[in-house]
């Protein structure tokens, strides 16, 4: 029933090379594109004081056992005492980060540049895709499929008894959309690897929402039971000591 | 803070440099990551760099963190034409910079203008309300004055926004300790032992605090940092064995006749002792009988 389709090294020529030295190109393009719109954003003072205290807050809990009682039970009340206590969030505040962030004329123009950075090359790239590289059977894919791929990976073959590893090069495209992070690392230096799907991501998140992460950090807090862990370490240094001397 | 491998790798290449077998670029790079400070041979190398026309070019856009360090080496050494040169050089390729407006403010506060010195970095300070090296530069600035009081403010007001900055913290308890308000110091150390529990160094300084503010409990909590201390460094380190013995007795001066306390650690100081007198017969033979003496006259009061 499988037969071994032959096909023609034109194919990978013409087809599968171009499409991957395209992609890396534009991949590297976007880089540097997105190096020089990087508007400087004046970081607001509230949410830098903000990031501080989740991290002191964190200390905290992590540390916890670490210090006497007595500092600890400070320190809690200190962060989430009702009236003044710093991670303490009033209702009526919570929900105005997420306002905020779409009314500040500079964040939505900064979300839609990068957006569009996103949608423009993978439209563009696509639509070109289609039009040339349609209608024939690209590769061979190594490992058996199921027929639900079907229709996912062999688009424009109209065959419907073709096998299922035989696939367009619609799939071809997807493919180095998905798996062309380590490349990016390895031309544009670590940080800068950022896959599509990453990209994606970024594009849902709507960024550093502080109201919602002080009061996580604040329920948290409170649950902690502290347990002074130092009056073990006398006995553990006389072990190490013991072992010293001996 | 700077691990052994990397203290010996700088100490390797110091040597190397001196004895005319070049790399002096690498060390300078080295200097600059490790933030250490070394100043004259900084100077004497980096002007080298600099003044030759043909290794000046080949580095290329790292020309300007080299003059940088060198302006900072300057001022350091005292040699503030050197400084003022680099200063302008800087300042023609990138004029409007901070970080050049912060040099300039490092200048006027190495010549002694402290009132210049404070304007220039106020006005920067208006540009960049956010910015923290130039809030340092402040308190920097107000220690170098000897007005303590007023450092410790801008410490605290610095805090009051940036308060995952251990870095501060650990200034503001040396603060603190200088000027002996070992509560205040007490509580900074707290700080870092959170952000840093592993770090033995805090340990040791919150149990020197603690024992300095005297008092039972104090002791009692002084002596389990000691111990804390003396496990993370394996029982290396020799201040903390003196403290256990310190702490021991003067805990047993203070509770002299009660006998309710159980002892949950008795051999802790008989093991200090003995790994005091293991490590002197080691590294300093002759102070041997001097800290015979010393423990003796601690034992005899416990």
């Amino acid at each position: 029933m499988a037969e071994d389709l032959v096909l023609d090294t034109a194919i990978r020529d013409w087809v599968l090379i171009p499409l991957s030295v395209v992609m890396v190109l534009i991949g590297v393009l976007r880089y540097f594109v997105s190096k020089l719109m990087r508007s400087y954003q004046v970081p607001d003072a509230k949410i830098v004081k903000e990031g501080q205290v989740i991290v002191r807050a964190r200390n905290l809990r992590s540390g916890a056992n670490f210090i006497p009682p007595k500092a600890f039970r400070a320190r809690r009340v200190y962060f989430s005492n009702e009236e003044n206590g710093l991670l303490f969030v009033p209702k009526g505040q919570a929900q105005n980060a997420q306002a905020q962030m779409f009314s500040d004329p500079n964040m939505a123009m900064d979300m839609m540049k990068k957006n569009l950075s996103m949608i423009i090359p993978q439209t563009l790239t696509f639509a070109w895709v289609n039009f040339f590289f349609s209608g024939f059977v690209a590769a061979k894919i190594p490992f058996p499929l199921t027929q639900r791929f079907r229709s996912m990976l062999q688009n424009g073959i109209d065959l419907s008894t073709v096998d299922v590893s035989y696939v367009s090069s619609r799939s071809w495209y997807f493919l180095n959309l998905f798996g062309l992070r380590g490349l990016f690392s390895l031309i544009l230096g670590e940080e800068n690897a950022m896959d599509d799907t990453q990209r994606m991501m970024q594009m849902s998140g709507f960024g550093f929402d502080p109201t919602k992460s002080l009061s996580a950090e604040k329920d948290s807090l409170d649950i902690i039971q502290h347990e002074w862990a130092l009056p073990k370490f006398e006995q553990r240094a006389e072990a190490v000591l013991r072992k010293l001397v001996s | 803070m700077v691990t052994k491998t990397e203290e010996t790798q700088l100490n390797r290449l110091e040597g190397q440099v001196e004895n005319g077998g070049g790399g002096a670029w690498d060390y300078l790079c080295f200097v600059r990551k490790l933030k250490v400070r070394r100043s004259d041979k900084v100077l004497k190398y980096g002007l080298s760099i600099l003044n030759d026309p043909k290794k000046r070019s080949s580095l290329g856009p790292e020309e300007w963190t080299l003059y940088e360090q060198v302006a900072i080496a300057a001022m350091d050494c005292q040699c503030f034409d050197v400084a003022k040169d680099c200063i302008n050089v800087l300042q023609k390729r990138f004029p409007e910079s901070k970080r050049v407006g912060r040099l300039e403010g490092m200048l006027l506060e190495a010549k002694g203008s402290w009132t210049e010195a404070e304007k220039a970095y106020l006005s920067l300070l208006e540009d960049n309300p956010l910015d923290q090296v130039i809030h340092k530069r402040r308190v920097a600035l107000a220690k170098a004055q000897g007005n303590m009081s007023g450092a410790i403010e801008f410490i605290n007001k610095y805090l009051e926004t940036f308060m995952a900055d251990s870095d501060t913290w650990r200034e503001l308890a040396e603060i603190y300790v200088s000027l002996q308000m070992y509560k205040q110091a007490a509580f900074c150390y707290e700080e870092l032992i959170l952000a840093q529990p592993t770090v033995p160094l805090y340990h040791l300084a919150y149990a020197d605090v603690l024992y300095t503010l005297g008092g039972l409990e104090n002791l009692q909590a002084a002596k389990k940092y000691y111990s804390s201390t003396i496990e993370l460094t394996g029982g290396k380190n020799t201040r903390a064995l003196f403290g256990i013995c310190l702490c021991t007795s003067a805990i047993a001066q203070l509770t002299k006749g009660r006998n309710k306390e159980e002892k949950d650690s008795p051999d802790l100081q008989s093991l200090a002792t003995a790994a005091l007198e293991k490590d002197y017969k080691q590294r300093a033979s002759d102070k041997v009988s001097v800290l015979g003496s010393a423990l003796k006259s601690l034992k005899v009061s416990s």
